[in-house]
């Protein structure tokens, strides 16, 4: 199987025995032998796979990965890094992840009853196993990540358990060498509870050392159950980051997730996928993606209404600066069960950069008739209008761009429900809009 | 309101019009495809070494390439085999006039509503009528030839301007775009071929009409039309098949060249058989067109109404290399019972200043499958390209389907693009208004339907409007969802 | 203040100024009438610099600098105030942003030191005491879902906030009901100044009976074919503008 990747890639070799030598729960063993036979099976992804048409990753393959995390301790830059993650002003509990390993403490006060936080290493040594099957599809590195990983956050809240603070989740990658890590987190919303949650990436790499973060989460929202989720991804050049969300939605359930990728990793792709596996559920899927330098970010996302009477909007906007290559799919997909779905998505890109590029592919897949769905796509610039309004009431052109990237993505921004990290996400934006980037 | 399920029946039981067969004596080159089939058909059409060559080359490609695997679209596996690649009325020799056309044949096209002597012809409309493989006759032939027009057959063509032929043809379309321009390249028998000289305005609409008639055939004309600088054409093609327990292949190739300042408009009335209600039969109507716009300001229009064929595989697409150039894809695709259609277009944005406009409209009915495919495409000199795309869908009855996969593909930051698309169930506060005015169900939605469908009929030239507004009328009767 | 002299403008290759000459002083209020077509709002654009009208002959000085020369934005830092006959909508831009920022950028130019945010609220809520402008309003997205008399409004509101040496209003008075008319033209009134000048671009004379100007100029098919007081305007709402064309297209002949 893939002899051919086997032979050119060295971290095919790599996986391949870091999986023979693998000590593992019986529970486990036969969910990870499946999925590392499904990774055998699709190998890692080509521009000839559909869902990776846009997005090359033969370079970043051809460097070497170690799959051992170093041992831990805190390294040096943690402080800097976590200052870096730190939301000024926000009332939350606390977390740390360091290469996907949680310390086990927690900042901001002693959680409330209902809530409980494990590590995955942990929760595996429990009888049972821990994770629901799948078959993995067309995830090519869900399926690796099933096969190999060793730790991750477990999260459950418990039925009616209202948790107010948000849980601030800080994940940081830092390593001296070449690594690949491969987190696995599990987080259940059970009955008629609501959870907050606002995940940070950050990284910190000397040098020339390149991490590979291949980030698997699995979520169920149980009948009733409410989940924000916010997702800031601000890992520094050399990080390539690939991070899946499956989420399972149940009776009406309620999923909003917000994602924001700023100018950093080489390499981001996030493959988020929300499964409508019961009636009347309601889902936002909103997203910024702010690219700069050569970066490569790539949104796919998946709404897959299965039972009738679910509601999902969808609304990702981008913004390409200099040499940078955004690359968004999102797909809508109504099965024939599910009448009354009323799905919508829009995708909006404002190219800046003279060498930049958006590949942009919003789908439908109808098989229902009682529907209402409609996508958008566009590319465009600042609208001359608008910047000569602007100009015409004493602000320079310069001014007047960043003024206006800023109004673009304010429509996703505004939607965050925590004033402090809206403030904090406005914040980021503008250090990445200096004025010469408009110019 | 009537009962939905006996209206869905009556959709049904509807019976395709055109599905009669002329008995005419034919020419028929036995099933099976290699190099010999090729050679046969050069021979038979006395073609210039070139073109055989080129012919071969076509089949060697063919050779090579997969079918196609889409996203939700599975071809059938076709024999191809099992398939004539030569059909041809018997003659003795070349028809001189239309007094030498067999007065079967004639009575055909007359059935079909395409009389072909001229008192009879539509005014304003000049036809190439095509039977099977060949062209049997042109129309007006010798009025566009004072203008220095040429429209005839292909075949014709080949043997009276070789050195256009040999110019364009494959210069748009390779032998080796895709699989079945691959073997259309091999075995194309004929089609028309239209050359309009530089600032001619072409006075009437340049026709061609293709029937498909004897089993086991394949259909693989080739079309090519070429404006030369500043000049106008308008061209239409209709096409029918009779009805068939068998699926026949369609593998048809279109070129447009359209030099600077030239405008082509290219319309497309497709009512293939499309099959019976439990989707035994019709035809596999595989098509490449594509058109270039060379020079600058050029113009390249595509529309077409889509209603026949079981399935229907197309992109009419158009190259905007010259700056200013413009392109545009209209199309109204109807499926019903189980036929699918998978259709949309490619615009290539090369030049300066280029300029796109797409508007597709789908309607799925029965168990229907209806998908747009479309590619936008910015290069990194495309500087101040536009392009807009609106595709809506239309749903009538719970068992069938509407998909849009649109590509946009952007290197310039200073281009512009919008896409815009809509899916949902036909209105049926709509439906009620007009009820309540007096309009029954079957009315209502023939109105609706032709309101939905406005933007690309108003596209069509007069004679083709109404044709086209009454296809869909009697394709969708019944289909109250 | 403003001096035009011969000048000639054209937007995609069609002559639409072809040689204005105008001279407006600190304190005074010209009305420019005319039919519709005839160049008023072109005037307008070329004043405030945008871009798709050229230039092709004469000059405009303003404060005795060469207008002409001035990015549209320093124009404005000028002193130059354009209320937009159809303002535009920008979502996401809050109307208090943009003031903000509008004010921060022209005092920089001015080399005045930034105005203190206690300052700039008491600015706001004066002005827009003023022009009866909603404090809601004030929080939106620039124009974004106004009414048409909103927007108009917004217009003198930020007029008011930039204080302006000239204002141009184009067709402010279009599509306006006679309160809001009354509103507006209240707002120019307290604003004028023996410092200030305005230029009225409009089709009627009814808003002229509550901005009394100093001049009323005819614009017709590019050029000023006459001028006089405030008598002319009341003249034009009598007989239309026809008698006009009559004239002009006579003196035309004779020119030619």
């Amino acid at each position: 199987m893939n002899v051919l990747q086997e032979q050119t890639i060295p971290l095919y070799g790599r996986i391949v025995e870091k999986y023979s030598k693998l000590s593992t729960t019986a529970a486990s063993q036969q969910a990870r032998q499946s999925a590392f036979h499904r990774f055998q099976l699709l190998g890692f992804p080509t521009i000839k796979n559909e869902d990776w048409k846009y997005t090359n990753i033969t370079r970043f393959l051809k460097d070497e990965y170690a799959l051992e995390a170093p041992s831990a301790g805190a390294p040096a830059e943690l402080s800097e890094l976590l200052a870096k993650a730190a939301i000024p002003d926000l009332d939350c509990y606390g977390i740390v992840l360091v290469n996907g390993v949680w310390d086990g403490k927690i900042e901001g006060g002693e959680l409330p009853k209902g809530i409980e936080l494990h590590r995955v290493s942990d929760a595996l040594s429990q009888p049972g196993d821990l994770f629901t099957n799948d078959n993995w599809g067309n995830l090519h590195f869900a399926a690796l990540n099933a096969a190999l990983y060793t730790d991750g956050l477990f999260i459950r809240v418990a039925a009616n358990i209202v948790i107010e603070k948000p849980l601030h989740i800080v994940h940081v990658y830092t390593s001296d060498y070449n690594l690949m890590v491969q987190p696995r987190h599990l987080w259940i919303v059970d009955r008629n509870a609501q959870l907050s949650v606002i995940e940070s990436t950050v990284s910190g790499l000397s040098g020339e050392v390149k991490i590979w973060v291949n980030n698997l989460t699995e979520i169920i929202v149980h009948n009733d159950a409410k989940l924000d989720h916010v997702n800031l991804q601000t890992a520094a050049t050399g990080t390539r980051l690939v991070q899946q969300t499956i989420v399972h939605q149940k009776k009406q359930s309620l999923y909003n997730s917000y994602t924001f990728t700023l100018p950093g990793a080489d390499l981001v792709r996030n493959d988020l996928q929300a499964r409508l596996e019961e009636d009347h559920t309601e889902t936002h899927l909103y997203g910024l993606y702010l690219t700069a330098g050569d970066q490569l970010v790539d949104n796919h996302t998946l709404v897959d209404h299965q039972k009738p009477h679910c509601f999902s909007n969808e609304l990702y906007k981008g913004v390409l600066l200099e040499r940078s290559t955004g690359v968004f799919n999102g797909k809508v997909y109504v099965h024939k069960d599910a009448q009354k779905t009323n799905a919508f998505q829009q995708n909006n890109n404002l190219v800046i950069g003279k060498k930049a590029t958006i590949d942009s592919k919003p789908e439908l897949e109808i098989f229902a008739d009682d529907v209402k769905c409609s996508h958008g796509s566009t590319v465009g610039q600042f609208s001359e209008d608008a910047l000569f309004y602007l100009r015409a009431r004493g602000i320079g052109e310069a001014t007047a761009k960043a003024l206006l990237i800023n109004a673009f993505a304010f429509d996703v921004t505004e939607k965050i429900k925590f004033p402090a990290v809206e403030t904090y996400i406005n914040q980021q934006i503008s250090h990445h809009i200096p004025v010469n980037h408009a110019g | 309101m009537a009962n939905e399920n006996e209206i869905l029946d009556n959709i049904a039981n509807k019976e395709y019009e055109f599905g009669f067969v002329t008995d005419i004596e034919m020419d028929i080159l036995p099933a099976g495809l290699n190099e010999d089939t090729i050679r046969y058909i050069s021979e038979k059409k006395k073609e210039p070494a070139w073109l055989l060559e080129w012919r071969l080359k076509g089949f060697q490609a063919f050779r090579k390439q997969k079918l196609p695997e889409w996203q939700n679209f599975t071809l059938p596996s076709i024999d191809f085999q099992k398939i004539s690649y030569y059909a041809a009325p018997r003659s003795k020799k070349k028809y001189n006039s239309l007094d030498e056309v067999d007065p079967e044949l004639l009575a055909t096209f007359e059935k079909l509503g395409i009389p072909l002597s001229e008192q009879k012809a539509l005014a304003g409309v000049a036809v190439d009528a095509v039977f099977d493989s060949i062209s049997v006759a042109t129309t007006y032939k010798e009025k566009l030839k004072e203008l220095g027009i040429i429209f005839c057959s292909f075949g014709e063509a080949v043997q009276e301007h070789p050195e256009i032929v040999q110019k364009y043809v494959g210069s748009v379309v390779p032998h080796s775009d895709n699989i079945f321009a691959a073997l259309n390249a091999a075995v194309f028998s004929d089609g028309s071929f239209v050359y309009i000289p530089k600032g001619v305005r072409c006075p009437m609409e340049l026709s061609t009409y293709f029937r498909i008639n004897t089993e086991n055939t394949g259909q693989f004309e080739r079309t090519l039309i070429i404006a030369d600088e500043g000049s106008y054409v308008s061209y239409l093609e209709g096409c029918t098949a009779p009805m068939r327990d068998e699926n026949q292949l369609h593998a048809a190739v279109v070129e447009l060249i359209a030099l600077g300042n030239a405008e082509i408009k290219y319309s497309t009335v497709q009512n293939w058989y499309p099959g019976d209600k439990d989707g035994k039969g019709g035809i596999y109507n595989f098509v490449t067109k594509r058109g270039i716009c060379k020079g600058a300001n050029a113009k390249i229009s595509w529309t077409q109404v889509e209603t026949g064929s079981a399935i229907t595989w197309k992109y009419p697409s158009v190259i905007l290399q010259g700056d200013n150039s413009t392109g545009e894809f209209y199309s109204v695709a109807v499926t019903r019972n189980k036929q699918i259609a998978d259709t949309g277009t490619k615009m290539h944005h090369i030049g300066r200043n280029t300029r796109s406009r797409i508007i597709s409209k789908g309607i799925s009915a029965g168990q229907g499958q209806n998908s747009y495919r479309g590619l936008v495409q910015i290069g990194a000199k495309a500087d101040e390209a536009r392009n807009f795309t609106q595709c809506d869908s239309l749903l009538i009855g719970d068992q069938c389907g509407a998909h849009t996969f649109p590509y946009i593909e952007s290197k310039n930051n200073t281009a512009t693009v919008e896409h815009e698309a809509t899916t949902s169930k036909i209105g049926e506060d709509q439906i009620f208004y007009l009820n309540q005015r007096g309009i029954d169900s079957e009315k209502a939605i023939a109105l609706i339907i032709n309101g939905y469908a406005r933007e690309v009929l108003n596209q069509l030239p007069m004679e083709f409007a109404v044709e086209a507004q009454k296809l869909l009328s009697i394709t969708l009767e019944g289909s109250v969802g | 203040m403003l001096i035009i002299k011969n000048l000639h403008a054209e937007v995609e290759d069609k002559k639409i100024l072809k040689g204005i000459d105008l001279t407006v002083n600190a304190g005074e209020i010209h009305a420019i009438m005319g039919p519709n077509g005839s160049g008023k709002s072109s005037l307008a654009s070329v004043l405030a610099g945008r871009e798709s009208y050229q230039v092709t002959e004469g000059e405009v000085l303003f404060e005795g600098k060469n207008l002409l020369e001035m990015e549209p934005e320093t124009r404005a830092r000028e002193g130059l105030f354009l209320a937009f006959q159809y303002p535009i909508e920008i979502p996401g831009v809050s109307n208090i942003n943009f003031l903000k920022t509008a004010i921060g950028e022209i005092r920089t130019y001015k080399g005045l030191p930034p105005m203190d945010a206690k300052e700039f609220l008491r600015l706001t809520r004066e002005k827009q005491k003023l022009v009866e402008f909603d404090a809601q309003l004030v929080n939106r997205s620039l124009n974004e879902g106004f009414s048409g008399g909103e927007k108009k409004r917004n217009e003198i509101f930020q007029l008011a906030m930039l204080q302006p040496s000239l204002s141009i209003l184009d067709e402010t008075d279009s599509g306006l009901d006679i309160d809001a008319l009354r509103i507006v033209a209240q707002g120019v009134n307290k604003l004028r100044s023996d410092k200030n000048a305005f230029i009225i671009i409009t089709h009627y004379q009814r808003l002229l009976e509550y901005i009394i100007p100093d001049f009323v100029h005819v614009l017709y098919n590019g050029r000023i074919v006459k001028s006089g007081t405030k008598e002319l305007a009341l003249e034009l709402e009598e007989k239309g503008y026809d008698w006009l064309k009559e004239e002009s297209r006579e003196q035309e002949a004779t020119t030619i």
